[in-house]
């Protein structure tokens, strides 16, 4: 029964002279290890770790060089925090931290390999097979080029009148980029589907949505884009994922239904909850967020979804919460895995409905757009209802007998896309600034409808151009003279921290950001 | 329940305020509720002297478990102010241990008051609901939360009966504003005597 796969990533440079010694020495060696040799052990990102579980493995070992004795000098210390990032990750799916494992040997340590070697299969045989189902390779099925004819009539491209109003307004085109949405649009009509510019376009637009606000035909332009991205995934043109598509693949593992999920075991111990509770409050994906860029950035999105359930606590409402809450899939559906959304759609529905939940609270604008717009209209109908955290606060402060602290700051904010354009309480967030008591209030001169992107979505297409977009907003941003940029969404705040990490222009744009529920949750009192 | 309870002494309210605020029309709701649907005993009786345009007006509403032999109101139990005329002629008058109900916007209450003092922006949460007119069940429906003389139920059913036709619903919203601004006051009022402020 011993199918256990166990990858051995193992550097060129000390470990694999020896590995060969073992090797050459016939030592006996557990057969489920799979050697691949690697250039460096501080090559192998946390997306090249992740993905070896996401394709089926066991267990993963990656043996580098003594510290000291990298051939590049920091290879082993790269490793070391890629390592500890990847576990994180492992431990918040449940599938224990102790399936990836990092070692270092000297050359001439060979025995010392073998016994390393022998104990790690014998601690992933205790652990048992990894319950990951790799998800299979999409299937063709029906022509790209009938389906793309299909998703043109859906939405209804045809009606575009070749005004340029998308174009002139879409904050891509305007940060430099040449890329243009009727541009390609007129392409795509013209049956050029695959050509490298297409096919470049349609992985760059940030589906933020100020084109379709602005078209007079009402061309929706990031519905068309999503569905187009699944014609390239089929096609296998699928690309510029960021951070070498660490996201999608964590949310593709994600889909196995026999993952045992621990995504609130980190929760502060005042918070209260209630497993009976017909009420759920979704989180979203930020307890991921903060492991991967807890380190480098220092975002806390965790804060959110702490003060979220502080907040309703506040309002006496103990929320029950899924222990193995999954992705809502916003990511996938928008880079073009309909297949993996819907299986991650499946089990959460399952999972939400089984406990007779009447009513879903999030604060995440993405769960928020995806549980209440697109589960549904994805063939997933939903028995409960879905409220965003801001609707709720909102009827509960209007009650009466709630006021705010007074907050020493001078707030400017940034509308997520999903709220302000796609299909969220647009005006909710703007209504809750305006009960609160800061020193000011000054918005940025691109806000509402038209708020400019913060660079970045379903983590495709980061390149120098949205790092632009970025810049400009930043600055936009730093002239309203505010001190704390308000957020509303965890991404946001993820990818405006990522550009003020920029080093030449530093603390031309830096800017502290707290987000909007954390900002009610903390100032808000008894009158 | 078989228990032999002490019949609740009579409850005396005034409700004041300047003429057009609807005063009256909210001691007729309050002493039809209590009469007719909560099966008490009330009275009402009005008085708007030379002042009645704009001036000061008054409604004294008695509600009893017993026969109610003297009308009118000496010494309110509950004292529902809506204009600072009202206020100032009538403050002195509230029991030591009554309480007091004011629109805030409209009334400056002279010193801090304690525990029986009740306050709700009722003409402006009128407004925003978007008819200044609405005040009075406004503030009617806040008076049935805090001081639960009335059932909320038997106050609905005779707004929605007291009130010109077509304007029903907007009154139940309103009055339902007011109520549940009232029950927000109490669960302050309670989770600050636990020591909760914020969130934490
Ligand atoms: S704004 Fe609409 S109609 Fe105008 S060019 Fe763009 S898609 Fe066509
Ligand atoms: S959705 Fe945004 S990025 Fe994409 S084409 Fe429209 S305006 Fe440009
Ligand atoms: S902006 Fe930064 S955090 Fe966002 S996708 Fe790009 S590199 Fe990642």
């Amino acid at each position: 029964m011993n199918d256990l796969k166990i990858v051995l990533f193992i550097c060129n440079w000390g470990p694999h002279a020896a590995f060969q010694m073992l090797q050459d020495s016939c030592r006996h060696m557990p057969h489920q290890v799979r050697m691949i040799r690697i250039p460096c052990s501080g090559r192998m990102s946390r997306a090249l770790l992740f993905k070896a579980f996401e394709t089926g493995a066991d267990g993963v070992a990656l043996v580098g060089c003594e510290p000291g004795s990298c051939r590049y000098g920091s290879g082993t210390g790269i490793a070391e925090r890629n390592v500890q990032d990847t576990r994180g990750i492992l431990e918040l799916l449940g599938l224990g931290k102790d399936r990836l494992r990092l070692a270092t040997f000297l050359p001439e340590q060979s025995e010392a390999l073998l016994e390393f070697l022998q104990q790690f299969h014998a601690d992933v045989e205790r652990m048992g097979k990894s319950p990951v189902i790799p998800v299979p390779k999409t299937q063709p099925g029906e022509s790209g080029r009938d389906l793309a004819a299909r998703i043109l009539t859906s939405h209804d491209i045809y009606a575009c009148q070749d005004c340029g109003k998308c174009s002139s307004a879409c904050p891509m085109s305007l940060c430099g980029k040449p890329f243009s949405p009727r541009a390609m649009a007129g392409s795509i009509i013209g049956g050029n589907i695959g050509s490298a510019s297409v096919v470049s376009d349609v992985w760059s637009c940030l589906t933020c949505g100020i084109c379709y606000d602005r078209c007079p035909s009402a061309v929706d332009f990031p519905r068309f884009i999503r569905d187009m991205r699944q014609v390239h995934r089929r096609a296998g043109t699928a690309g510029q994922e960021a951070h070498e598509g660490f996201f999608q693949a964590l949310m593709r593992t994600m889909t196995s239904p026999d993952l045992d999920i621990r995504h609130w075991d980190w929760l502060p111990e005042d918070i209260q909850v209630d497993g009976q509770s017909k009420t759920l409050f979704f989180g979203g994906c930020a307890p991921y967020f903060d492991t991967f860029f807890g380190r480098t950035l220092g975002v806390k999105t965790c804060d959110i979804l702490i003060d979220s359930l502080r907040l309703l606590n506040f309002f006496d409402i103990f929320p029950a919460l899924l222990p193995g809450e999954r992705c809502c899939g916003h990511d996938l559906l928008w880079t073009g895995d309909r297949d993996s959304f819907i299986r991650l759609a499946r089990l959460n529905v399952d999972a939400i409905e089984e406990r007779g939940i009447e009513e879903v609270v999030t604060s995440c604008p993405e769960c928020y757009r995806t549980l209440a717009i697109d589960y549904p209209e994805h063939g997933i109908p939903i028995s409960f209802k879905v409220t965003h955290i801001f609707d709720l606060a909102e009827k509960e402060i209007d009650k009466g007998a709630i006021g705010f602290e007074k907050l020493n700051r001078t707030l400017t904010f940034q509308d997520p896309c999903r709220l302000a354009r796609l299909g969220g309480p647009g005006e909710l967030p703007r209504k809750l600034i305006s009960r609160l008591k800061p020193r000011g209030f000054e918005e940025m001169r691109d806000r509402g409808n038209s708020a400019l992107c913060c660079g970045n979505c379903a983590w495709t297409g980061c390149d120098s151009y949205t790092k632009a977009l970025q810049v400009k907003r930043l600055r936009q941003a730093r002239e309203t003279g505010s001190n704390l940029l308000v957020t509303a969404c965890p991404k946001c705040q993820i990818h405006l921290r990522c550009a003020m990490e920029d080093p030449f222009l530093g603390d031309e744009i830096r800017m502290e950001m707290m987000d909007l529920t954390s900002i009610v949750a903390r100032t808000i009192r008894w009158e | 329940m078989n228990r032999k309870t002490e019949p609740a002494s009579p409850k005396e309210i005034l409700i004041t305020g300047f003429g057009g605020q609807g005063i009256v029309l909210a001691g007729q709701i309050v002493g039809k509720a209590a009469s007719l649907l909560d099966k008490k005993e009330s009275t009402l009786t009005q008085s708007y002297g030379p002042e009645a345009r704009g001036g000061a007006c008054s409604a004294q509403v008695i509600i009893s478990d017993r026969t109610i032999h003297y009308p009118y109101v000496r010494r309110p139990d509950i004292l529902v102010c809506m204009s600072q005329g009202g206020y100032d002629r009538f403050a002195d008058t509230l029991k030591g241990d009554g309480t007091l109900i004011i629109d805030q916007d409209l009334v400056q209450p002279a010193a801090a008051r304690g525990s029986g003092f009740f306050a709700i922006p009722a003409t402006r949460i009128a407004e925003e609901l978007g008819r200044r007119m609405m005040a009075n069940i406004v503030i009617l429906g806040f008076f049935t939360s805090v001081t639960e003389a009335v059932t909320a139920d038997a106050m609905r059913r005779t707004v929605s009966e007291s009130v010109p036709r077509g304007t029903g619903e907007a009154n139940i919203g309103a009055f339902n504003k007011g109520y549940e601004f009232g029950l927000a006051t109490l669960k302050g009022r309670q989770k600050k005597a636990e020591g909760k402020k914020g969130v934490r």
